[in-house]
């Protein structure tokens, strides 16, 4: 048998204990090579984004490699640890520490070797069904299987040299223990009730603080806070497992009653040894589920609000103009032009918008004519108003707005002109966004619109009204390259500060739309695969550490069923003891996502009129789905090994 | 009267190779009394344990612990049987790492659901008589060999067993904590009454008991009984084992007090 050879059999002979690290490392490689095959796709080269799309990928692509490395080192040392006991006897048998540096190396070195040959077989053999569902999440027409040496070489490439890199270093966790510490195992030294009374009190301090802050923020600090809050949110977390916990579950133990009762102390204490021996690594598990919750929740908010995008913005172009534009006949022609040169169908509705006082408010209102609105309505297919000489209607300025104007009754007078008006309800949908006309805006009679004649105070006729031009054009979303030099005017006024001197403003939704559009799905696209493969390395991480313990749980058990524990006592304490370590770390990142999505909120609500409140909460309910099947799926595996 | 009763056991290891650990054992301990089970290796001695334990149970024969036979009984009640009416002390001491000396005493009543302070009492007893006081809070990997037998026995101790089943419980500790360890359960015997069986290797360790019972292949061999010296005892007990003819390999090497 030659050295190879034994390395070989090692692994084969083994491979029920090997199972857990190739199908992990098997895993990565095929997540690594669906993504690679995504980014290298023809298709999405040639169509979709060039530019954001290959430098998000590299970004995705960079995570996800040094993530990868994180979790297969971490893996390997909690696999060579659950394997001294053989290194110390290889060396017991006289080989040589070099000779056992070779043997992990050719044996890492072969698993990986396999798993990278199968995990791009089965990325390979998933990645249609995998572009299935990009191509749908991005609205593609079409997103072919294809072959192309790229995707291969860089997983290969990639993984080959973190394979090396791995079995390079794990060698390391070997060197320096003596062989009988091997044989014995005895790998950590045991540093019982090394905790820090000040550092558990900071911990929850400080998310106790990041909670406050993210809940009661504002718009004012929200920026401030979102710099501040994620370290302070970090080491609160690092304190609270490394510390906290321990300082925790040490009070529990000092009430003896609470702690002395049944399996409850079998199993707090074993939960308190868990909970310590891995403090370090569920921080890591929370930061990532944090970070992979918030990633997929945030940009389920984003779709959201492309969903509602078409009703907040109902107007396909608009062009408002004040009567002193002198560009305003040579814009609309430009508009009209381009619409017809790309055969788009368009309605165009020109109205003029006028502006008095109220004597009610004493602010400005915007006044539309009811046959303007009602044209505007038949174009959109919306329904008509009649309003009788002396009646007006809001028109709304947000959905919001929509429930809470729906029964104000105001009796005002245009104090200007002089018109009395009493406004009743609301109309039903939304017209303009916000941003366009303001959101003072009713609507009158076509007779008490023709009485407003005199100028709003302070200014001139020619600057008391101005016109408005709402095209409307059915297949909304292909306006996007409509009206592009105007649009560049108009940003560059927004960027230069000047907008004010504008004497006109126009608005494309479905040039914003698509642009959106695109930055949302890319953005979904990225996020989705990092959190994809964050929360499967912290569902491994659990699992991984659970396997490396489980010879010890056995034993232990064994003594416990010895001395008279029955089998429903120990299906409650493995329970008991698995519970926090699945949901403790997801309960904090929970908690963490939920609050940061307090402040998600806040900025959101800035950017428009939309509430991510029930997208996130179906985010969370998801992670939570996966998380509880995981759970029951470990809990049965778990039971099943200790009863044996 | 009898604590221990097993009458005409067998027990048969199926597989590949049938084998036949016990075979037609009679057997009987008497209340109070500290009984050694000396014999070779693969003489069936922890077979023999295994049976008394209730984790395993006989192919034939009958096994009666204080006129209860195992037999009849569901596994839960086998647990709580095992919970209640055994204490078990083990060669490695199979005390729980996460657990104090103190917690690791109580354990057998926490299961049960004790009081605090019924347990707190016991403790204190317990303690005392085990000379575990100081070392109430400290971990089993803080503490020695001899203080950690010492726990275990504590533990086996604190429920107040009907039988003390005893696996090699000097097989770990030098020849000081094993005459401590010793001492200590020839203590608890007497003052208490608490009837023990052990079973072990050493010759020293049998020389101990009341009583000890040789078995060969599973068989009962020969018994003799203590005298009023031990170091004849010993001898006696010597006697018996060159007489089992067993490899000389199995017979430690004989370590006087």
């Amino acid at each position: 048998m030659t050295f190879r050879q034994f390395a070989y059999r090692n692994v084969v002979r083994n491979r029920r204990i090997y199972a857990a690290f190739f199908m992990a490392s098997m895993f990565s490689v095929m997540v690594f090579f669906m993504y690679s095959m995504l980014m290298f796709h023809p298709k999405i080269e040639d169509e979709f984004l060039r530019e954001f799309a290959v430098s998000g990928m590299i970004v995705a692509e960079i995570i996800l490699y040094i993530f990868t490395l994180f979790f297969l080192f971490y893996s390997m040392s909690a696999f060579l640890q659950a394997r001294s006991k053989e290194f110390g006897l290889l060396l017991q048998l006289g080989m040589e520490k070099k000779q056992l540096n070779k043997l992990i190396f050719l044996e890492t070195m072969l698993i990986g070797a396999v798993s990278i040959a199968t995990g791009i077989l089965f990325g390979y053999a998933f990645s249609k069904f995998f572009f299935m569902i990009i191509r749908e999440l991005l609205q593609l027409e079409s997103l072919p299987l294809y072959i192309y040496w790229k995707p291969f070489a860089l997983t290969m490439g990639a993984f080959i040299s973190l394979f090396v890199i791995i079995a390079m270093t794990s060698v390391v966790f070997i060197r320096d223990q003596k062989i009988i510490e091997l044989i014995r195992g005895n790998w950590q030294t045991d540093e019982w009730q090394s905790f820090s009374t000040v550092k558990a009190v900071l911990g929850i301090i400080m998310l106790l603080f990041a909670y406050t802050a993210a809940a009661l923020t504002s718009t004012n600090v929200v920026k401030a806070l979102s710099i501040i809050l994620p370290p302070i949110a970090a080491l609160g977390t690092y304190f609270f497992f490394t510390h906290s916990v321990m300082f925790i579950l040490q009070r529990l133990r000092k009430r003896k009653s609470l702690y002395w009762h049944r399996y409850r102390l079998i199993a707090v204490s074993e939960v308190s040894v868990k909970l310590r021996e891995n403090a370090r690594m569920y921080f890591i598990v929370t930061i990532v589920s944090t970070v992979a919750f918030l990633s997929v929740g945030t940009l389920t908010s984003l779709s959201s609000y492309t969903g509602q995008f078409r009703e907040l913005n109902p107007l396909s172009l608009i062009y408002s103009s004040e009567l002193t534009n002198p560009y305003e006949s040579e814009h609309i022609s430009l508009i009209r032009n381009e619409l017809e040169e790309q055969g788009i169908s368009y309605s165009l509705v020109p109205f003029v918008i006028k502006q008095q006082t109220s004597s009610y408010s004493n602010f400005k209102v915007n006044i539309l004519r009811e046959s303007d609105i009602n044209s505007l309505a038949i174009a959109l297919g919306l329904p008509l108003i009649s309003l009788e000489s002396g009646d007006g209607m809001f028109i709304p300025y947000s959905e919001e707005s929509i429930k809470t104007l729906a029964n104000r009754e105001i009796q005002t007078v245009l104090e200007e002109s002089n018109v009395p008006v009493q406004i009743k309800g609301i109309y039903p949908q939304m017209l303009f966004p916000s941003m366009i006309i303001g959101s003072n805006l009713i609507v009158v009679s076509d007779a008490d619109y023709e009485l407003i004649s005199e100028p709003l105070v302070g200014r001139t006729e020619m600057t008391s009204s101005f016109n408005f031009f709402a095209f409307h054009v059915a297949a909304w979303e292909r306006t996007k390259s409509i009206g592009l030099t105007i649009d560049t005017q108009v940003t560059n006024a927004i960027y230069n500060q000047s907008y004010s001197d504008l004497p006109f403003y126009f608005e494309n939704p479905g040039l914003n739309y698509s642009i959106i559009r695109a930055t949302f799905s890319l953005l979904l696209f990225t996020g989705l695969m990092v959190a994809a493969v964050l929360l499967l390395a912290a569902g491994s991480f659990v699992y991984f550490k659970l396997y490396t313990g489980l010879e010890r749980d056995k034993r232990q058990f064994d003594v416990l069923k010895r001395m008279g524990l029955t089998d429903r006592e120990l299906i409650k304490i493995v329970n008991r003891q698995l519970f926090p370590q699945f949901f403790l770390p997801w309960g904090i990142a929970m908690l963490h996502s939920a609050f940061s999505f307090l402040s998600l909120q806040v900025i959101w609500s800035n950017l428009a009129e939309v509430s991510i409140l029930g997208d996130m909460i179906l985010v969370l309910i998801g992670f939570t789905l996966i998380q509880v099947v995981y759970y029951f799926l470990i809990r049965w595996r778990y039971i099943a090994h200790v009863r044996a | 009267m009898k604590i221990l009763k097993m009458d005409e056991v067998t027990k048969v290891y199926e597989g590949k190779v049938t084998h036949r650990a016990i075979n037609q054992l009679n057997f009987e301990v008497a209340k109070g009394e500290f009984v050694a089970v000396m014999g070779p290796s693969g003489s069936g001695k922890t077979t023999l344990l295994n049976l008394i334990s209730t984790i395993d149970s006989a192919t034939s024969g009958m096994i009666t612990i204080d006129g209860i036979s195992p037999e009849e009984m569901t596994k839960t009640e086998l647990a709580l049987f095992r919970r209640r009416q055994l204490g078990f002390v083990f060669q490695d001491f199979n005390l729980l790492q996460m657990l104090t000396v103190e917690e690791n005493l109580v354990l057998p009543l926490t299961l049960d659901g004790l009081p605090i302070k019924e347990m707190k009492r016991r403790i204190g007893d317990l303690a005392n008589k085990l000379d575990l006081d100081q070392i109430l809070e400290k971990r089993p990997n803080e503490i020695s060999g001899g203080q950690a037998q010492r726990t275990a026995i504590g533990r086996a101790l604190i429920h107040q067993p009907t039988i003390i089943l005893a696996d090699e419980p000097t097989g770990n500790l030098d020849s000081k904590a094993s005459r401590d360890v010793l001492e200590l359960l020839v203590k608890v015997n007497q003052e208490q009454k608490t009837t023990i069986l052990m079973v072990t290797h050493d010759p020293i360790a049998a020389s101990y008991c009341d009583r000890v019972v040789f078995i060969k292949d599973g068989e009962f061999f020969n018994e003799i009984y203590s005298d009023d010296r031990r170091q004849t005892f010993f001898q006696r007990i010597l006697n018996v084992l060159s007489l089992l003819g067993g490899n000389v390999n199995d017979l430690s090497t004989i370590r006087l007090p």
